[in-house]
């Protein structure tokens, strides 16, 4: 056939992107984008929370990102703990995350040994229509940009942590990657 | 947790309403390709994501299978960053406040779909609340009877559901998250509005 693919597409051409972070923000997450890749939707929230770092890497904060494959985005998905699909997703991402070095975790990290930073990364598919890897490391990228983190400060004398909520600081992102899929076909 | 809090001395509520005064409403059908039918719904800052899926051969186990009616197999989950505190991925004993919403959603359903038109078969429907600010099993439930329209299922009525509170004796229609926690009396309702038949009725309030 003429290097014409069933949707009409040529060989290295990409579906219709959009990207949503302003109007369909959810306000109850920390940062979050909508990402659609021709059909396939992906939704992202980050969660900040605080914690105590761990002993050996005092100064490091964390990412704990989750790729969840639900049983409403496709019927190839049954419904129970996540899949093979969903965990390999899970660990793409975090390997993307610790290997591009995007954000990195001493960045987040508020006071020593005391305090830091642990962003949750919840990527939700909503509409499974192939290519979940480039989606969900672009929703990723795009929630991150768009987390504001409180300012927090150590109170010296009680030890307890403060959280200004007026004063907001986006995240430091220092490497911007971008996922694009391949697959050989016949030859 | 006071009433008073929750209504003003001019009558009004915290975010503006007057006590009968819902939330405004967006609603779009037809937002995925993979599903049969899909709907998205905001009421306020709570959005609400439903997908249906069928009538389809049963999945899983054909001895579940009914002989004179479709089964109806509904799912209901919080995203994680749905709510203000971060919620806990999958408890161990399950996530039982979601089970029992799914039971009620089927309960809902089954009362208002046509099942009998397509035995032996499965009807799927998951609702996905992306954001919990107040009524959230209502706004999935209107995101569901959407989603069932889209997806050309045949009902008996629609199913449209809303939840009330009271302050001191007013009672308030669709309550936010703060109304919710405030500890009064809550009610949820879903409602065949052609026929006025109650499909759920649900009251919850602390002695």
């Amino acid at each position: 056939k003429e290097n014409c693919r069933p949707d009409g597409r040529e060989l290295g051409e990409f579906r219709a992107t959009t990207v949503n972070i302003g109007k369909c923000s959810i306000t109850t997450a920390d940062g979050s984008a909508l990402v659609k890749l021709g059909n396939t939707t992906v939704i992202c929230g980050v969660k900040a929370e605080l914690a105590a770092p761990t002993v050996d890497s005092s100064n490091k904060g964390y990412i704990v990102p989750n790729v969840e494959l639900p049983s409403l985005c496709s019927t190839k998905f049954r419904s129970g703990p996540p899949g093979e699909e969903a965990q390999a997703a899970s660990q793409f991402i975090a390997d993307v995350i610790e290997n591009s070095q995007m954000i990195v975790k001493e960045d987040l990290c508020i006071a020593n040994g005391k305090l830091a930073w642990v962003l949750y990364c919840d990527i939700i598919c909503l509409d499974y229509d192939g290519n979940i890897l480039d989606a969900s490391a672009f929703a990723l990228l795009a929630a991150l940009k768009n987390v504001q983190l409180p300012s927090v400060t150590i109170n010296e004398e009680t030890g307890l942590s403060e959280v200004n909520l007026k004063q907001k600081n986006p995240l430091i992102i220092r490497r911007h990657p971008v996922a694009t899929s391949f697959a050989i076909f016949d030859e | 947790a006071a009433a008073g809090e929750l209504l003003s001395d001019e009558g009004y509520r915290a975010d503006g309403r007057r006590p009968t005064e819902l939330r405004k409403v967006r609603a779009r059908m037809g937002v995925f390709a993979q599903a049969d039918g899909s709907a998205y719904i905001e009421q306020g800052n709570t959005k609400a994501l439903a997908v249906v899926y069928g009538p389809h051969e049963m999945r899983g186990s054909r001895s579940k299978a009914l002989p004179d009616r479709a089964l109806v197999n509904c799912q209901y989950s919080l995203a994680t960053f749905s709510s203000a505190e971060r919620r806990r991925q999958r408890p161990p004993a399950g996530d039982r406040q979601a089970a029992e919403l799914a039971l009620h959603l089927r309960q809902t359903f089954e009362a208002a779909i046509l099942t009998t038109l397509y035995p032996r078969s499965q009807i799927d429907i998951y609702v996905q609340i992306l954001q919990a600010d107040g009524g959230n099993y209502c706004a999935g439930v209107n995101a569901a009877t959407l989603a069932l329209m889209d997806a050309g299922i045949p009902m008996r009525d629609f199913v449209c559901a809303s939840s009330a509170g009271l302050a001191e004796d007013t009672a308030l229609a669709d309550l936010s998250w703060p109304e919710e926690a405030a500890g009064g009396p809550r009610l949820a309702l879903a409602l065949l509005p052609a026929s006025g038949q109650v499909a759920l009725l649900q009251l919850s309030a602390r002695l």
